[in-house]
């Protein structure tokens, strides 16, 4: 028996609700917007890393996702967020890329953004109210074309005295994770990033161009490391410890100098060893 | 009646008409076709999660298609006086179509959660713990204290909750849910007042608006919502207010309702979003649900659902909607196969507004 005493005003809403139809994307670009809108709005959202790191990433991330104590160790200023996210493995789910070029949905940030089931933590931006969905599909688009770098160069030095700024065509550190001289309070880091201005030559990642050697433990056997470059970005490079680092002193050497010392694929060399030190602190 | 049904027929009785009213889901249509509030089956007043002991029976009793008959040997919850254990398992294998892009198909553990109460002063005051535990590391959810008034009109709530807005569907990722940012993937940090009288249930929360994260300067999150329900339908409304973004405020404000059409049950969301917080003078969204749920026989649902979101009700021809059709089968208590393809479109310049999804997914609940 049907009962609608009562209830007939939701009649036309289901009514309405059924008819509605997508939108025919008239009058909007390849990115959703509006064509030659007028007045004076910003620039629009579109599919590029300058435009993600302009509109998105710099004013809303970067609330949090700065500094040494960026959470995850994750820092999405212009001067560290692609060489963090493009081909680099989650923290929180080291199974996933944070981005995974031509896969948003394998995307960690993606799934994040979206508050997709499987993620760890909350829904990103934190402590705002989620981007609507339209923005989060320029993020898709811009991964689904592969994760291009900017255009033009957003890298800059990051702020440790150990990084040199680079110029436009010297091979150079210009960003690491966990930064020099930083201390860690939570988890110890799965992995090391370190980003260079160039494509990295792989042949020369080894135990001689990469160490990590434990401060204040003098003849202890450097910590064994993997290395490799991150999926689709090759100027980033990947260090991943052999065993969890426990509470201490580390100190990252990258060796550029010398013969056989980390070079880019065109065989420019770095020139010159880089240091970096991070501190694991133990659980208080 | 068997001898060995007696003991589960006796515990069912002794629990009266609460079990006909009693549902096993965060699935708002099953409150729906028993005319119940979210109250009559969960802990939490406004649903979602550990089941209460009706639940538990209703969903061993009046779910599956066949009940396995355990005997004596009943679960209820409970694993000692005073304390309540429950859990939820969502396995699935899915294939997944963009346009212009490699499909993805996996296998994907969606979702496990241990549900863990302790009734530390019976019936009044309850302490309760939703941890998800898979995938990646645990996470919590939900941990909050709970207290009744004598005869359960009120209740106070404090800790980390989700929040009272709309209807609390299963599919974090329906449009409603996802424009409104109130689902049970953003819980938040704070305290509720909730009223259940009669027909009447209504919410108030006031809570950080971080989504569970540290407290701002800026502000904090307003979250309120009534309903009023009738064995064969309900409406309700609700309003949101967040002010903790120092960018701006987001406010939104819906109405939700259901009906009941013999084996059909629908049920209808409707929401506005005023987002200030994305600079440009705001952004305005609306999203849209509606469902339809058909018993067609004990242990078998077929569902279809309609969704459409306006991202920006400034910008015209850019609204995009979801459609899906599932078959939920509950075999037996605890068990339930849901299979389902989900069509999303959108405007035809992003391809990643036209995902077609086909899935398979495992249930296990109790």
């Amino acid at each position: 028996m049907w009962n609608v005493s009562g209830v007939r005003p939701l009649a036309p809403l289901g009514a309405a609700l059924l008819a509605a139809c997508a939108g025919n994307g008239a009058g909007l670009d390849a990115n959703g917007q509006p064509i030659g809108a007028g007045g004076a709005p910003p620039p629009p959202l579109t599919a590029d890393f300058k435009s993600i790191q302009d509109d998105i990433l710099t004013p809303i991330c970067t609330h949090c996702h700065s500094g040494a104590a960026a959470p995850e160790g994750l820092e999405l200023d212009a001067a560290h967020s692609y060489a963090l996210l493009v081909g680099v493995p989650s923290n929180e789910d080291p199974g996933r890329l944070r981005v995974k070029p031509g896969s948003p949905d394998a995307s960690y940030l993606v799934l994040k953004l979206e508050g997709s089931p499987g993620i760890v933590g909350a829904q990103m931006p934190f402590g705002a109210p989620a981007l609507p969905q339209a923005t989060i599909d320029v993020v898709r688009q811009w991964i689904t074309n592969g994760a291009p770098p900017a255009a033009t160069g957003s890298t800059a030095a990051v702020g440790s005295a150990a990084v040199a700024s680079p110029d436009s065509t010297s091979f150079a550190v210009t960003a690491i994770s966990p930064r020099d001289h930083s201390r860690l309070s939570g988890p110890p880091p799965r992995q090391i990033v370190v980003a260079f201005s160039h494509e990295v030559d792989a042949s020369l990642l080894n135990e001689t161009t990469l160490r990590l050697e434990i401060v204040a433990a003098d003849g202890a056997p450097p910590v064994a490391l993997s290395a490799r470059l991150a999926e689709g970005n090759p100027s980033v490079v990947l260090l991943t410890p052999q065993r969890a680092l426990g509470p201490g002193g580390y100190r990252l050497i990258l060796r550029g100098s010398g013969g056989g010392g980390l070079a880019d694929v065109n065989a420019q060399s770095l020139d010159v060893d880089y240091r970096s030190e991070f501190t694991v602190q133990g659980a208080p | 009646m068997s001898a060995r049904l007696a003991p589960l027929a006796c515990f069912s009785l002794a629990f009266g008409w609460l079990l006909a009213a009693a549902s096993a889901h965060a699935e708002p249509y099953l409150a729906l076709t028993q005319g119940a509030k979210c109250s009559q089956c969960h802990v939490n007043p406004t649903g979602g999660g550990l089941r209460n002991a009706f639940g538990d029976v209703f969903a061993q009793t009046q779910l599956p298609a066949r009940h396995i008959d355990t005997g004596t040997d009943i679960w209820a919850g409970q694993i000692a006086r005073f304390l309540a254990l429950g859990g939820d398992l969502r396995f699935d294998g899915s294939v997944q179509h963009v346009p212009h892009t490699r499909t993805l198909d996996g296998f994907q553990m969606q979702q496990t959660r241990v549900y863990l109460a302790a009734s530390v002063i019976p019936d009044r005051l309850l302490v309760y713990v939703d941890e998800q535990v898979a995938p990646g590391g645990a996470l919590n959810r939900e941990a909050w204290g709970m207290l009744w008034s004598a005869d359960h009109s009120w209740y106070l709530k404090g800790g980390q909750m989700y929040l009272p807005f709309g209807l609390r569907l299963q599919d974090q990722t329906a449009l409603v849910r996802q424009a409104s940012g109130i689902s049970m993937a953003t819980p938040d940090q704070g305290v509720e007042v909730g009223w259940l009288k009669r027909h009447w249930d209504g919410q108030l929360a006031v809570s950080n608006g971080t989504a569970g994260g540290a407290a701002t300067t800026s502000g904090k999150q307003t979250s309120a919502q009534l309903a009023f329900v009738e064995p064969s339908w309900r409406l309700g409304a609700a309003v949101n207010y967040n002010g903790a973004a120092a960018e701006g405020s987001r406010r939104a404000a819906g109405v939700f309702g259901g009906l009941k059409t013999g084996p059909v049950v629908w049920l209808g969301e409707a929401d506005l979003i005023d987002d200030r917080s994305l600079g440009n003078g705001g952004v305005k969204m609306l999203a849209t649900l509606a469902e339809g749920d058909w018993a067609i026989a004990r242990g078998h649902n077929l569902k279809i659902t309609a969704e459409y979101l306006d991202p920006n009700r400034r910008v015209p021809h850019d609204q995009q909607t979801r459609w899906s059709l599932l078959y939920e089968l509950t075999p037996v208590q605890f068990v339930q196969l849901r299979a389902g393809v989900r069509y999303s479109d959108g405007i035809p310049q992003l391809a990643s507004e036209h995902t077609r999804l086909y899935f398979l997914e495992l249930h296990g609940f109790f």
